[in-house]
């Protein structure tokens, strides 16, 4: 098949299983008794009415594209990195960490290093899950999945243990960064563009690897018959730690970008869960790259539009976890579907 | 019951597993099954146990034709299977697992009837004991006892002996005797050991290719058997040249090798190899010849003795260092463990030739494809490609400076003229020094190919002889366990 009408068979896919999320939601709405359209509304308008509400919706899809970038690598070689969470945690952490004996401030050359802290901190977390998969024979979701308690259990201790904030510990982190520590913004924007600018290299990164070098293409082998890369001498325990080094960097960065770009501070929330959503992101792609940052876009719009619900209509924020979910049941519904319509054509 | 086989063909996609069999089975009588791996035995017998459908030809029940095909109504006809390694539920109580399918009943009848077919056949089983913890004699013990409470009126049981002790075997005779005597059953039993056919069996069919060669009353004459199954070649000992010119000192040397498998161990090996040497490996599946191959290649573990390669030890090797050497191995399962289904072949070239060594002698894919006749565009994934082409693409990505080339089942599912194609291009890597080791199903092919002949039976080597001095039907004999190795 050629590449474009491949391309529009995925593009096909994607719009039927929007489709099919949007009955299903309107299902759920006409159930909690809200009003579809409006609720429709709020959620796509919340997240573009303004350049003010637009520049938030791209700074959820900074960490989506980072994290779903480095799930791309992951996936290559076929491992389902669930433990991205606890490397974006663990991404914070180092990078908190490596600012904290600067409290005074500092030139925001600092900031490289916070960032380079961030991405060794993720590195090591998936390095873990690597070692755990390939020497120890754990599944790496089992793995990912424990590491991420015990890197949830690690902020909440360094929160209210060692680095509590004088006098108080409490749900809303460590003591704030000093200022010139901040990630410059744009002027009056939720925005910053160095993290606008890491998340399209990381993505244009990881296609080149993927697409053009020896590298890569030996991840993709390895996830395709992890057997025969063996026989072809391409070492696949060796890739698979390669690649989840390379995917906990992402995933590390993405984390840092939240401290010192976002929140200014080490948060029990750090994550926002940004690194399940970016799950559901990749397989919504198929693990096409060049779906990544629209879908993400998409997510990060649903993200941003479900804060104004509560306000305006009085539902929970979480309908927008609601209809992600249900969106990616969408695909892979249709995707059984036509497997199974196949089949059934083949049958006859 | 009576069951008749009416004009069955199997086809898988070209493969024909089953062609024109006729044959009538009638109840109170034991039959013996026989033929070499891949004969079709197993396809016919899943036939009758209702899991596929023949592409033609019927099967008749007591002269009524069975509507649709699958196990649950076969049962319910009085069909069932005792399969090689038991469909049971490991984590399930005997008395549990005896239940299953069964009519409703509660604990205290299903072990009163439980305990009352074991004790008419002598087994002991106890009823509390999980399933996983039985031996596999216990395990088919039960789940024959299970297909009795059934109804099963007609018993397959698919190579039962392997496994079991010499007791339990006895054991599982008296009451295969038992049963088609008493009670009229009839008995299918799919082995390859002549000794137990003849022990056992009143009446013995032989399949070769698919095909039905033969159905004899006992006795029989081993012999003929053997003939029957491998299939007679007169052949005169016809030399080649080239075979004479092995001049040359032994570059690999085995000394009571003993490899690890992930089902079985293969002991004591002693061989030496060659250079342009070609060893032919016969024996049924599963007795040691995918084991040799793959401790040749670095896969498996040598647990005891040496493996010398160019005057070196190199036991206890990583796999990379026995590649780097010059050892390639190519295994019988191209799609699942030798190429990457969705990759192209261009990629396929890529992974196999890295740009920084062996520059020099590298083909380009280009120059590959032509010189291997792959019919299909560089852009093809493994996957589209016929079994040929797999193969084709396989030796295409052979380095080209290899010392040992070790082949599984070189030509299988190839047609006749890919497979003679296969076997020029090996022969000319032989003729610039390259020793080969290979596996094969088809005794001719062994006969045809190789200078030595290996022969493996019950997990050893039993014969390492030159070709010319054996004939397929010895060849034959040995690898069933009849008669004695040199």
């Amino acid at each position: 098949m050629l590449p474009a009408a491949r391309l529009g068979l995925s593009l096909g896919r994607l719009a039927a299983s929007l489709f099919l999320s949007l009955v299903f939601t309107t299902l759920i709405l006409l159930i909690a008794g809200a009003p579809p359209i409006d609720t429709f509304i709020i959620l796509f308008a919340g997240g573009l009415g303004s350049v003010a509400k637009l520049a938030q919706t791209m700074s959820v899809w900074i960490p989506l594209v980072l994290c779903s970038s480095a799930l791309l690598l992951a996936f290559a070689p076929g491992l389902w990195n669930i433990g991205i969470e606890g490397q974006i945690i663990l991404g914070a952490i180092f990078a908190t960490g490596f600012l904290r004996p600067f409290a005074e401030g500092g030139s925001p050359l600092i900031l490289v290093g916070a960032l380079l802290a961030g991405m060794i901190g993720g590195s090591l977390w998936a390095y873990i899950a690597g070692v755990l998969k390939t020497w120890g024979r754990v599944h790496e979701i089992f793995g990912g999945l424990g590491l991420n308690f015990v890197a949830l259990g690690l902020t909440l201790w360094l929160i209210f243990g060692p680095w509590r904030r004088p006098g108080v510990a409490s749900m809303s982190g460590t003591e704030p960064l000093h200022p010139s520590l901040w990630l410059q913004e744009f002027k009056g924007l939720s925005l910053n563009p160095v993290s606008l600018a890491l998340a399209l290299v990381a993505i244009g990164l990881v296609i080149y690897l993927l697409r053009s070098t020896r590298w890569g293409l030996s991840l993709k082998a390895v996830g395709q018959n992890p057997d025969a890369a063996l026989l072809f001498g391409l070492k696949p325990n060796k890739r698979i730690l390669e690649s989840m080094l390379a995917c906990g960097a992402l995933a590390g960065l993405a984390g840092a970008l939240q401290v010192v770009g976002v929140y200014h501070r080490l948060l029990p929330a750090i994550s926002s869960n940004y690194g399940y959503t970016a799950l559901l992101v990749t397989m919504l792609a198929s693990f096409r790259p060049q779906l990544i940052p629209p879908i993400c876009f998409f997510f990060a719009l649903l993200n941003v539009g479900s804060i104004q619900l509560p306000l305006q209509l009085k539902l929970d924020s979480s309908l927008s976890g609601v209809i992600q979910g249900v969106l990616v049941l969408s695909v892979f519904l249709v995707h059984g579907l036509e497997g199974r319509f196949r089949l059934g054509r083949k049958k006859e | 019951m009576h069951v008749e086989f009416q004009d069955i063909h199997k086809y898988y996609g070209r493969v024909r597993a089953n062609e024109g069999i006729d044959l009538t089975l009638e109840p109170g009588r034991i039959y013996g099954l026989l033929g070499e791996n891949g004969a079709g035995k197993s396809t016919l017998m899943r036939m009758l146990a209702g899991h596929i459908e023949p592409t033609r030809g019927r099967i008749l029940f007591d002269g009524k034709p069975s509507r649709g095909f699958n196990p649950s109504r076969a049962l319910a006809l009085g069909v069932g299977m005792l399969y090689q390694d038991p469909l049971d539920f490991p984590a399930l109580k005997v008395w549990e697992n005896f239940r299953l399918g069964g009519t409703k009943r509660d604990r205290r009848d299903t072990l009163s009837r439980l305990q009352k077919l074991a004790d008419r056949f002598h087994f002991r089983l106890s009823p509390e004991e999980k399933v996983g913890e039985l031996t596999v004699g216990e395990r088919q013990q039960l789940e024959l006892l299970r297909l009795l409470d059934l109804g099963a009126k007609v018993l397959i049981l698919d190579e039962p002996t392997t496994g079991i002790s010499v007791k339990q075997k006895e054991m599982l005779f008296t009451t295969m005797r038992q049963l088609a005597r008493d009670k009229g059953r009839t008995i299918v039993f799919v082995t390859h050991k002549l000794a137990e056919v003849e022990e056992l069996c009143q009446e013995v069919i032989v399949l070769r290719r698919g095909k039905l060669t033969a159905k004899l009353p006992a006795p029989f004459r081993p012999d003929e058997l053997i003939k029957l199954m491998f299939g007679a070649k007169q052949e005169e000992p016809e030399e080649d040249q080239h075979r004479h010119n092995l001049v040359e000192e032994n570059f690999i040397q085995l000394e009571q090798v003993q490899l690890l498998g992930e089902k079985y161990t293969l002991r004591d090996v002693s061989l030496g190899i060659r250079p342009g040497e070609i060893l032919g490996l016969a024996g049924l599946e599963g007795n040691g010849q995918e084991l040799l191959l793959r401790g040749l290649a670095g896969l498996v573990r040598v647990m005891k003795g040496r493996l010398i390669f160019d005057g070196e030890e190199f036991q206890g090797r990583p796999y990379l260092e026995f590649r780097r050497s010059g050892i390639h191995f190519l295994p019988a399962a191209r799609l699942e463990h030798g190429l990457f289904p969705d990759l192209s072949l261009n990629e396929h070239f890529r992974l196999a030739f890295p740009p920084h060594n062996g520059g020099r002698h590298k083909l380009s894919p280009e120059e590959g494809m032509k010189a291997f006749s792959i019919q299909a565009k560089l852009s093809t994934s493994a996957r589209a490609l016929s079994g040929g082409n797999q193969q084709r693409l396989l030796l295409a990505l052979i380095p080209r400076q290899i010392r040992l080339l070790l082949l599984e089942h070189p030509t299988r599912g190839l047609d006749h003229g890919s497979g003679q194609q296969v076997w020029s291009h090996l022969r000319e890597r032989c003729r610039q020094s390259t020793a080969l080791v290979f596996s094969s199903a088809d005794l001719d092919e062994i006969k045809d190919n190789s200078h030595r002949v290996l022969i493996f039976y019950n997990r050893r080597l039993i014969a390492d002889r030159p070709t010319f001095s054996i004939s397929v039907e010895e060849m034959g004999r040995l690898m069933a366990g009849e008669g004695r190795a040199v």
